[in-house]
């Protein structure tokens, strides 16, 4: 699998994308093999309605880096804070290397690896995003069992995007998690010089390091352990 | 990397030119190269200023050539390098997107357009057509698609033969028959494609022909169907029950209704069942329209509204309970509307033994043992109402109105003796009374609430008004023997019509000023006014004349005003929430008292109480599901108008209690602080928390107990009762999702004052628990809950201090479930309690074992049949003890003890049944 970043194309891209995250709870949990048809049901009738929630997202970007995490200033629009489990996801396109701030299972993970990207599927379908013309690409999160559907921007040839997601020829604007759980959609794109501390990976990282395959294995014990336990596994980690 | 791989010599270079069907070149058009098994990326570029390409290295496989260009369909081709080094595609001509399409489905509807081989497909959920619209209307709007006035539809210039729903037929043949018939909200997505005729379908040959076929796709909400559930059971000693709920919704409303009735003493509902039944309506928070702190708060009125049982054991003695109600609820995003009715009755005996000792101030007790027997009916029916309307995004109108009409009787007969040193027998009390009482309640509320442009910035306001109005005709009969001094012998032969009746109004104010982007300034004013009106008649009957005892006859009003003005400040930032407030409170009683309504002077009470109370608050949402809070507060209670009242009631002629007009309001210190942590990776929890509360002013109730054992009871106000103590609780798992264990143990002090015949009495009670859980969740097949509490409780009297007692209680829990072959399920639960105090000589063992066996049945398992043992032992006594302030007594209700019932259950979504509890999810 490789990324190719044409020579043919050298213009100076850098900027940062807010994105509305939005978790539709009903149907993560009706997800949940465990629960049975009369609790989805009851689970669908009671919060239905009122089950999304919606948070905001920046992604800043130049042509070799990346980094999603969450805005400066959190909109505190009820007058209560939670604390945010750390989520930092740094990306270097030239280095094929990854760092992602994870805080998850009760601890803060480091991981760093190389660049992997997934296998996209490039389909025959097209959308606007944010005033750009996007294709849809799709793959599959093998680990968490998730369907995943990237759309991803002509216009914008940063091989990109939110979560942990990257490695299409433009830059992904919107992110769709199992039909519609959770869907990561850009509402403002800012083309703009971005400072170095926004981007670089910090050099001084609290957290335990792991890699890829440490990571995998965590993530999925943890999940055959909720599913045993009869426990909803999204809460303990980033859906 | 391809690119590292260069000298191999199977590689080839494909190039080209990307240009629009004119031959204009396409610059940085997005080229991408897949390989035809399932569409994967393999390789992608751009083009360069003059629409030309090259992509070297090349593996020498098959791919699929793929262009993307704003504005154009994207274009495909098949490349096949064969033996070729270089492949030249020359000239990929790419089409302008139908200018139509691209305005109307990407530009303004923002669906997503696929062209997947021949199908075109929209995503119909983006055309905006208004509520109550059919498919029709919504086919209209779609691009590409012609519907002519008798309803044929047309697409993409040819007629459309078939509509399939979910890619079934939906009623026949008829196109028409879906299009007319359907909302189009229920529409997800449009499908339009060639698809086989109907005879190749048939015959399984396929002719060649195709016919323009259109596919509705439904949203999942407008799959749903109904849901319910229907519960009969019998058994021994003629226990009946049954149940019987069903619910309707779809994407804007919710019907349900829910019925049962059981003489098994079930009179709550469920937890499930109130969530089924008001379905998403269950829980709406900041519904009573307080706003401000909780320090001073004033909280007003009852329950009107049906409740859930959150658990819980059924009701003692033996009851038959029935109830029923239809809830509906519309539900949209801006209008949600909810109303609801509800009945309840409850027919209840409960034959009680009690037995007492009084301890008094010279070392000396005396000893009362009695029992009686009460016959009552009761009954509610409850009209809810709810309207929540959001004008606009920053405006929300919230309309409640929930009503009780009440309405039951009661008929009560006991015999009590007491006994005063060795068995004498002092005093004998025989009483018989008959009550038959309704009360109407309503509560009704209008809630306003503004959220200003600048966020964080909101106004709220709420008024409300509130009735409790009541009526009851009593008839009191007693006979009262006293057997050392026959002089105060007495027989009441008594009515007493009482009617009473309560209006509060209430209004709320609250305003909120972020500013530092930190910071939330809360002002708020809250303010109730309660008119009580009570009119007693108290009539002494003597055969059929009926004369007015004036003792007891009164007549009073009672007005008490509450106003509360306050501010507070909270920062809140990176989960640390700290809030610091002030308010002052002020509440003004005002009552008056008569025999009678007409009766010119009146004895009146007229006070006013003003308090500071501050509040302090922390919450601290740590990282990794840490959490830390601390919350310090005061809290002020007014006198019961009651209380206050300068009168004696003597209606019961062995306990006296009268009225103490200089009361003043009671204020509790009170503060807790705790800590919990929660490991979802090892599934390691940790509780700790800790409180004080000091009492000033308490309102406590002085005993004055005289010679011949007659009880009166003066409420006065006395300061420095106080209580504390901590909980500790710490789980982990022995071995993950198999086996885990806990341990908690919490410590308790407590000092109550009191006066007994004048003398203050200190009761300094000190409590120890600990208390340990096993869980064994080994298979699927098999689990075991089981946990185990000891409580010592060591109270001491300053007075009567050979009255000093101690208390160990235990109480062991265990619970298995066994899953068998054939869907067959076994769950038996012990709980075993035991109650010792030596004080008394009391030794108590109550083992409680429950055993059901079930079998799901039928097909989709909606089915279950299941045979239930309750209380094996024949053990539930329905025995309490209660040792409190020179007071130990003890009670046993004869209650709902062994029976065995065969059950069937019906479930339409089907039954599950699991041994394993759920966890938090």
């Amino acid at each position: 699998m490789a990324i190719s970043s044409s020579p043919l194309f050298a213009q100076n891209l850098e900027g940062e994308i807010t994105y509305e995250k939005v978790m539709r709870w009903t149907a993560i949990y009706s997800r949940l093999t465990f629960l049975s048809n009369e609790e989805k049901g009851r689970i669908e009738q009671t919060w239905g309605k009122d089950d999304e929630s919606k948070t905001k997202m920046v992604l800043y970007f130049n042509e070799k880096q990346s980094c999603y995490t969450y805005p400066k200033v959190i909109e505190n629009e009820h007058g209560w804070s939670w604390s945010e489990r750390d989520y930092k996801i740094y990306r270097n396109f030239e280095k094929e290397t990854k760092t992602d701030v994870i805080g998850m299972l009760g601890k803060t993970y480091i991981v760093e690896d190389s660049l992997r990207i997934p296998t996209w599927k490039v389909m025959n379908k097209i959308k606007e995003i944010a005033g750009h013309m996007c294709m849809m690409a799709v793959t599959e999160d093998t680990v968490k069992g998730q369907k995943i559907a990237a759309w991803f921007a002509n216009d914008l040839p940063v091989s990109g995007g939110p979560e942990l997601y990257a490695g299409l020829p433009g830059m992904i604007l919107e992110l769709d998690v199992n039909d519609g759980d959770m869907v990561v959609t850009a509402i403002d794109i800012k083309m703009k010089p971005v400072a170095a501390e926004d981007i670089n990976v910090p050099k001084k990282l609290k957290g335990r390091k792991i890699n890829d395959k440490q990571y995998a294995t965590l993530v999925s014990d943890h999940i055959q352990d909720s599913v045993k336990a009869r426990r909803a596994p999204f809460w303990a980690m980033p859906y | 990397m391809l690119a590292a791989h260069a000298q191999t010599g199977g590689r080839f270079t494909l190039k080209g030119t990307v240009t629009d069907t004119s031959g204009a070149v396409l610059p940085e058009a997005t080229i991408m190269l897949l390989l035809p098994k399932d569409s994967s990326l393999v390789n992608f570029g751009r083009t360069g200023k003059d629409g030309s390409f090259e992509m070297k290295n090349l593996k020498r496989v098959t791919y699929i050539f793929k262009v993307s260009y704003v504005g154009y369909v994207p274009y495909q081709e098949i490349i096949n390098p064969e033996n070729k080094e270089v492949v030249d595609i020359g000239k990929a001509k790419m089409k302008v997107l139908q200018k139509e399409l691209y305005e109307v489905v990407i530009k303004t509807a923002r669906a997503p357009l696929s062209i997947r081989g021949d199908t075109v497909e929209f995503d119909a959920k983006a055309f905006k057509v208004p509520p109550g619209s059919s498919v029709e209307d919504l086919l209209r709007k779609l691009p590409g698609v012609q519907v002519d006035g008798d309803g044929n539809i047309r697409a993409q210039g040819e007629e459309i033969k078939r509509v399939t729903v979910d890619g079934k037929r939906f009623f026949g043949d008829d196109p028409k028959m879906a299009t007319k018939n359907l909302p189009a909200e229920a529409i997800n997505k449009v499908q339009v494609f060639n698809g086989k005729t109907e005879q190749a379908k048939a015959t399984g040959v396929d002719d060649g022909k195709r016919e323009k076929t259109m596919n509705l796709e439904l949203k999942d909400s407008h799959k749903k169907g109904g849901f319910g559930k229907a519960v009969a059971g019998v058994g021994t000693d003629s226990r009946l029950e049954g149940k019987v709920s069903y619910n309707r919704f779809n994407e804007k409303q919710q019907f349900a209704v829910l019925g049962f009735g059981n003489n098994t003493n079930q009179s709550g509902i469920a937890r499930n069942d109130y969530q089924d039944f008001k379905g998403s309506q269950s829980f709406n928070w900041g519904d009573d329209g307080d706003f401000g702190f909780s320090s001073g708060r004033y909280y007003g009125g009852d329950d009107i509204t049906i409740q859930p049982n959150w658990g819980g054991q059924g009701s003692e003695g033996f009851t038959k309970n029935w109830a029923g109600g239809a809830n509906y609820n519309y539900d949209t995003k801006k209008t949600k509307l909810s109303t609801s009715y509800f009945y309840n009755s409850t027919r209840s005996i409960t034959d009680v033994r009690t037995s007492s000792e009084n301890f008094l101030t010279d070392n000396s007790s005396y000893l009362t043992d009695g029992k009686n027997k009460t016959l009552a009916f009761t009954g509610n029916h409850r009209p809810a109402f709810r309207f929540e309307h959001n004008i606009d995004s920053l405006n929300t109108l919230i309309l409640i109105s929930n009503s009780r009409i009440n309405g039951g009787d009661n008929e009560y007969s006991s015999e009590t003796r007491s006994y005063r040193n060795e068995g004498m027998l002092t005093n004998r009390s025989d009483v018989n009374n008959l009550s038959d009482y309704n009360s109407f309640a309503m509560a009704n509320l209008l809630l306003y609430r503004h959220k200003f442009k600048k966020k964080g910035r909101n106004f709220a306001a709420s008024v409300g008004y509130n009735i409790n109005n009541s009526d009851e005709d009593r008839r009191q009969n007693s006979v009262n023997q006293f057997l050392q001094d026959s002089t105060k012998n007495s027989v009441i032969n008594q009515l007493q019509q009482t009617e009473s009746t309560r209006g509060n109004f209430k209004g709320s104010l609250s305003f909120v000023e972020p500013f530092a982007k930190k910071f939330f300034w809360e002002t708020f004013y809250n303010y109730s006014m309660r008119k009580d009106k009570v009119d007693r008649d108290v009539f002494d009957v003597e055969g059929s004349v009926n004369e007015v005892n004036p003792f007891l006859t009164r007549y009073y009003t009672n007005d008490f005003t509450f106003n509360r003005l306050g501010t507070s400040v909270r920062y809140s930032h990176k989960g640390l929430n700290l809030a610091v407030g002030l308010a002052g409170v002020q509440f003004d009683l005002r009552g008056k008292f008569a025999l009678d309504e007409s009766q010119q002077n009146m004895t009146r009470v007229d006070r006013t109480f003003k308090k500071m109370v501050p509040n302090v608050s922390l919450n601290y949402s740590l990282k990794n599901n840490k959490y830390l809070y601390a919350e310090y507060g005061l809290n002020v209670r007014e006198p019961s108008i009651t209380d206050l009242q300068p009168i004696v009631d003597n209606s019961n002629p062995l306990y006296i209690v009268e009225g103490n007009p200089d009361l003043i309001p009671q204020t509790t210190h009170n503060a807790y602080a705790g800590f919990n942590m929660f490991n979802p990776a090892s599934f390691t929890n940790l509780y700790i928390n800790a409180y004080y509360n000091y009492n000033e002013d308490q309102i406590v109730y002085n005993r004055t107990i005289s010679a011949d054992l007659v009880t009166t009871t003066k409420p006065m106000n006395i300061s420095g009762g106080d209580n504390y103590g901590t909980y500790i609780g710490f789980g982990f798992p022995l071995k993950k999702t198999k086996a885990t264990f806990g341990v908690n143990t919490g410590i308790s002090f407590s000092n109550n004052l009191t006066y007994i015949n004048n003398v203050k009495n200190e009761t300094k009670t000190d409590g120890y628990n600990f208390g340990a859980r096993l869980d064994l969740t080994p298979s699927d097949a098999f689990t075991l809950y089981t946990n185990a509490n000891w409580n010592i409780s060591n109270t001491e009297y300053s007075i009567n201090t050979n009255q000093n007692q101690k208390i160990l209680n235990a109480n062991y829990n265990a619970e298995m479930n066994i899953k068998m072959p054939k869907e067959i399920y076994f769950s038996g639960r012990l709980n075993y309690r035991s109650y010792k105090n030596d004080q008394f000589g009391f030794n108590q063992q109550v083992p409680i074992l429950n055993l059901s066996v079930y079998k799901l049945i039928l097909k989709n398992k909606k089915g279950e049949i299941r045979f239930t043992a309750n209380d094996v032992f024949k053990r539930n006594l329905g025995i309490t003890q209660n040792a409190n302030q020179n007071y130990y007594s003890e009670r046993r209700v004869a209650t709902l003890s062994r029976y065995f019932m065969l059950s069937f259950t019906y479930n339409m979504r089907g039954m599950t049944a699991s041994v394993k509890r759920n966890g938090f999810f």
